[in-house]
């Protein structure tokens, strides 16, 4: 830039701007505090904690069982995918096996997660960069997703479906075609979701380029899921370490090349095509037999055993009121949420509660790196930075 | 698997083919039918067999509560919202009956715990979705609004029909 006498003589300062917390593109209660030199972010340091409900204190005080509902509310989003994660860390703990049938139900759930999860994350991306109708086409794919998941757990939101050693009850009849139904008109959808953004020139001009950051600085940053790959590094927990019955299935794993914004879109709209694949396959094989793993000191007996059995309602009395005792030790698992790598770990003294339950939240770390890609661009750049990284606050505040 | 992007064409770089383009898949969407949106207060959702509404209590055929007081959904509830005391009865033919019975509706989370739990089947998540209530102080259920059958429906009827 040239400088002129008077520009070099001039005194300016710094402004500092607060994004947030009711700013409609912060996805929630997310405070940045931007410090900007006309148009350009110097630095942007994010204020968390707006919406902390102590979830991690709140798991040294409930029983492994009762500590469920409270997972649904940490990414909103896909509040299946939390629950799986949750359960599998305390059967990790507890060395429990889950019948196959139950691998293949909660891969099923995952995987519909991610799609309905992703299809609200860029339909919120479009919508902050002033695409409203990929927003409402988005949200009308999900809905159906939630009508299934309605019908399956009970309610549309939190779902707390998921149980220690098994799920709350079977698929219900009639499963598979409800979401082969909405498997084929699912990719068409999405075709028309990329039709109006992927090749549009605003759309192009708004993210290439925008919030860049490379594989090295990714990994350096602790970065997950699909910010991850959208830096080129293929790291994805479902085939590095395949938990459940993920080595089953043929799917491929989208990588992006530049790590901008584009790329984080263009990775996620790929991953729900993917996704739909897995769902596709892991419908083909779902194998008949038990929901429930067979371990009546842990798992809870049916309904019908419990009013005629004495032993059951034994069993009954025990778990409900006081829990199951796992053994002593610490165990960390994880699974790739749609945002990333969500762990649990939980410490464990013998107790029915968790001396020490810590979690691992995909949001809450790749939100340490967005001051690293916003840093000279522009403040628009933002607003299309905090979108495609797909915060969720509930899982960033915890 | 990589994903394959190519720079946007001479074509592509004019605005207004993008336009045209965007319009024309919206404009379509415009005659498609049926319609997605549902007119809400006019129209209402029915919600499935396995629905979790706002809790009730279930009464036997002669109206008495079915609950035993044993305590365990209020042991279980994750956000501590059952509050009930017991009292011993002769009329019936168990010995334990709840004398007060409460949920706070502003703590329940309609996880549907209570009902995993109940050993006699004494408590239900009804179909009931409507959950607005002006007054904070209403919020505490007592034992009375908890048996009312919902809607002409009896609560016996609704869990069998729960697989």
């Amino acid at each position: 830039m040239a400088e002129t006498e008077q520009a070099r003589t001039l005194r300016t300062e710094h402004m500092f701007l607060n994004l947030g917390p009711q700013h409609p593109g912060t996805h929630g209660v997310l405070r940045v505090v931007l410090e900007l030199d006309g148009e350009v972010v110097v630095n942007a340091v994010p204020h968390i904690g707006y919406l902390h409900r102590g979830y991690e204190k709140i798991g040294e005080d409930r029983t492994f069982h009762q500590y469920i509902p409270y997972t649904d509310r940490l990414d909103y989003l896909a509040p299946l995918s939390n629950n799986t994660a949750y359960v599998m860390a305390v059967e990790k703990l507890l060395d429990i096996e889950v019948p196959e049938r139950t691998k293949y139900i909660r891969v099923i759930c995952c995987e519909l997660a991610r799609i309905s999860a992703h299809l609200l994350g860029m339909g919120i991306m479009a919508l902050d960069l002033g695409a409203f109708t990929v927003f409402l086409w988005g949200f009308r794919e999900r809905e159906k997703l939630y009508d299934i998941f309605e019908k399956l757990t009970g309610t549309r939101l939190t779902t707390s479906y998921m149980r220690v050693g098994g799920v709350v009850m079977d698929l219900y009849d009639g499963f598979g075609e409800d979401v082969r139904t909405f498997l084929n008109d699912f990719p068409s959808a999405v075709d028309e979701m990329e039709a109006l953004l992927t090749r549009n020139r605003i759309w192009v001009d708004r993210c290439k380029g925008v919030g860049v950051i490379s594989g090295e600085d990714a990994v350096q940053y602790g970065l997950t899921g699909p910010n991850l790959r959208a830096s080129g590094v293929e790291h994805d927990l479902r085939k590095a370490n395949p938990y459940l019955v993920y080595d089953r299935f043929d799917f491929d794993v989208p990588v992006g090349t530049n790590g901008d914004s584009l790329d984080r879109y263009l990775v996620r709209m790929e991953e729900m095509r993917q996704s739909a694949r897995v769902v596709e396959q892991a419908l083909n094989q779902l194998p008949a037999g038990p929901v429930n793993a067979d371990m009546p000191k842990i798992v809870l007996p049916t309904k019908g055993k419990v009013l005629t059995s004495m032993e059951e309602l034994i069993h009954q009395f025990k778990l409900m009121s006081q829990g199951f005792e796992p053994p002593v030790g610490e165990v960390y698992s994880a699974i790739e949420n749609p945002k990333g790598e969500l762990g649990f770990y939980i410490v464990s003294d013998g107790e029915p509660k968790a001396y020490r339950m810590r979690i691992r939240s995909p949001s809450m770390i790749n939100l340490q790196a967005f001051p690293h890609m916003v840093r000279g661009g522009m403040l628009a750049d933002a607003i299309a930075i905090i979108g495609s990284m797909d915060l969720v606050m509930g899982e960033v505040d915890k | 698997m990589k994903i394959q992007y190519k720079e946007l064409s001479f074509w592509e770089k004019l605005y207004l083919p993008a336009i045209v383009k965007g319009l024309s898949i919206t404009l379509k969407h415009l005659f498609m039918w049926p319609k997605f949106t549902m007119q809400y207060p006019e129209e209402k959702p029915e919600p499935g067999p396995r629905f979790r509404g706002f809790p009730k209590l279930v009464k036997d055929k002669e109206g008495h509560p079915k609950c035993v007081a044993c305590g365990l959904c209020a042991a279980v509830c994750p956000p501590h919202a059952i509050t009930l005391q017991a009292e011993e009865t002769e009329e019936l033919s168990w010995e334990r009956t709840p004398v007060s019975f409460e949920i706070d509706m502003g703590r329940c989370i309609l996880c549907g715990m209570c009902e995993e739990a109940c050993p006699v089947e004494a408590i239900v998540l009804s179909d009931t979705y409507e959950l607005v209530i002006n007054d904070t102080r209403k919020w505490v259920f007592e034992i009375d609004k908890l048996l009312e059958d919902w809607e002409g429906k009896e609560t016996e009827l609704f869990l069998k029909n729960r697989k």
